[in-house]
């Protein structure tokens, strides 16, 4: 779910570089409310180096594979620190690998932050009240991860129909951006399911690293 | 911290400021990005031949470089020209080539190579360590300065730890190539352990940095130095960053 340099216009790149500074903003002075600014520094690098090698991790889904994305997990795990550290993450992936772009860096970190400071605040909501189990944990984790991904998906399928060249046939755009969100469908559960899974057994052997609780 | 280097044989391009040539790299990236008239794409494609000359990269490290982002432009170059338009050129049996669609596909995948190239000419032989510092010295907040450091390091020892992990696990059988409930737990599990494992040694690292001080004060004062040059060749990007957004 990274877009490329060269297909989006320049409103869109700018805006998304404009979004994503205002958001980044807005997350710091967040986290520098806190009485210890720095002290999720460690975790949100080592989350933010377990997002960059997410891309690596494949799951076989025949007839392919998908890579996990994690944004969920981060929102989960990290709060606020997310987004800066999606931000962070992508401009190395755009740099070392050309994993999506330099251009673009502001418009996927809209596309996986967002739902990732989405993902931390359902999981926030749905965890507080009531005490925790690790099957409640799991299931709100799984929730939180599927909104998350769900997001994803839409909003860079928003972005190619914004971007996109204007010649191109209405109907044919359309159906390739069906095919696009349908086709995440799998990736959407599977990484639900491993989160979920991921977010229980933290929450048995280390509760307090999970966020939200 | 000086950037230059003593060694004589430094590529021109490294040889700049790395905070003007950060600025620099946007700044023509976003005005390649700008670009939607195919008459600018010969100013646009010997700037970036340019940049790669005194960059100073083998062009088969470059090549190996953009072999894998190249997959899905290429793609996106083939699918194109058949996706629509108001100009027919000629018809592959049922499937029509339009002129418009010739000119997005050329003009995405063009834009898309320069900037890449660019990225890897202006940062892709610099040390990470000094492009962290470089975005710092340009206003990078403290906080996203020190992710961005420690992420490096634990990059490292995430890789090592998972290449560890799987090798345990295929000894012990694990393939892992089905989509079964098996492998997601097994997923599941490989990267709760490689977090928890992580964050344990993420703990202890910040407990010993907070013991020598970390988090009390102010950062350290980069020593990066821009000569006459350095601001002069910022200054001539710029015009011709404005001048490709003109023409393009």
């Amino acid at each position: 779910m990274h877009i490329p340099d060269g297909i989006l216009p320049l409103p869109v790149t700018v805006g998304g570089y404009a979004l994503a500074m205002s958001v980044t903003w807005a997350c710091l002075r967040r986290i520098n409310q806190r009485e210890d600014p720095r002290e999720d520094i460690p975790k949100a690098a080592l989350l933010t180096a377990a997002f960059f090698l997410a891309a690596l991790i494949h799951i076989p889904v025949p007839p392919a594979s998908v890579h996990l994305i994690l944004n969920g997990l981060l929102g989960i795990l990290l709060g606020p620190f997310a987004f800066p550290a999606i931000v962070i993450g992508l401009f190395f992936q755009a740099v070392m690998f050309g994993h999506g772009g330099l251009t673009t860096l502001g418009v996927n970190a809209i596309i996986l932050g967002i739902p990732a400071l989405a993902a931390a605040a359902l999981f926030r909501i749905l965890t507080r009240g009531y005490s925790s189990t690790p099957g409640k944990v799991s299931a709100c984790a799984f929730l939180a991860s599927v909104v998350a991904v769900s997001c994803s998906v839409l909003i860079f399928a928003a972005c190619l129909l914004i971007g996109m060249p204007a010649h191109i046939n209405a109907s044919v755009e359309r159906s390739a951006l069906t095919i696009l969100v349908f086709s995440h469908i799998p990736l959407i559960f599977l990484e639900g399911l491993i989160i979920g899974l991921v977010a229980g057994f933290l929450f048995r052997v280390r509760p307090q690293v999970l966020e939200g609780l | 911290m000086n950037h230059r280097s003593s060694t004589p044989d430094v590529a021109l391009l490294h040889r700049w400021d790395p905070r003007l040539r950060i600025i620099a790299l946007l700044l023509l990236a976003f005005a390649f990005s700008s670009i939607t008239d195919l008459r600018a794409v010969p100013a646009m494609a010997a700037l970036t031949l340019f940049f790669h000359t005194i960059s100073g990269i083998p062009v088969r490290r470059l090549w190996y470089k953009l072999r894998f982002p190249s997959l899905l432009i290429i793609m996106l170059a083939v699918l194109l020209p058949f996706a629509g338009g108001s100009t027919p050129l000629f018809n592959l049996g049922p499937l029509t080539i339009t002129r418009e669609g010739l000119e997005s596909a050329l003009l995405i995948t063009i834009r898309f190579y320069a900037i890449l190239i660019l990225a890897i000419c202006f940062l892709g032989s610099t040390p990470i360590l000094q492009t962290i510092r470089a975005f710092q010295a340009l206003g990078l907040p403290g906080i996203m300065a020190d992710i961005a450091l420690l992420m490096v390091r634990y990059l490292e020892v995430l890789s090592k730890d998972l290449q560890r992990m799987r090798r345990s696990m295929q000894v012990r059988g694990y393939q892992g190539r089905n989509c079964s409930w098996k492998t997601i737990r097994t997923t599941a599990l490989l990267t709760g352990n490689l977090l928890l494992r992580s964050y344990e040694r993420a703990d202890g690292v910040y407990r010993a940095m907070r013991v020598r001080g970390y988090g009390h004060g102010t950062h350290p004062r980069v020593g990066f130095s821009a000569t006459i040059t350095d601001k002069a060749a910022l200054a001539a990007v710029t015009v011709m960053a404005m001048g490709l957004t003109w023409l393009g």
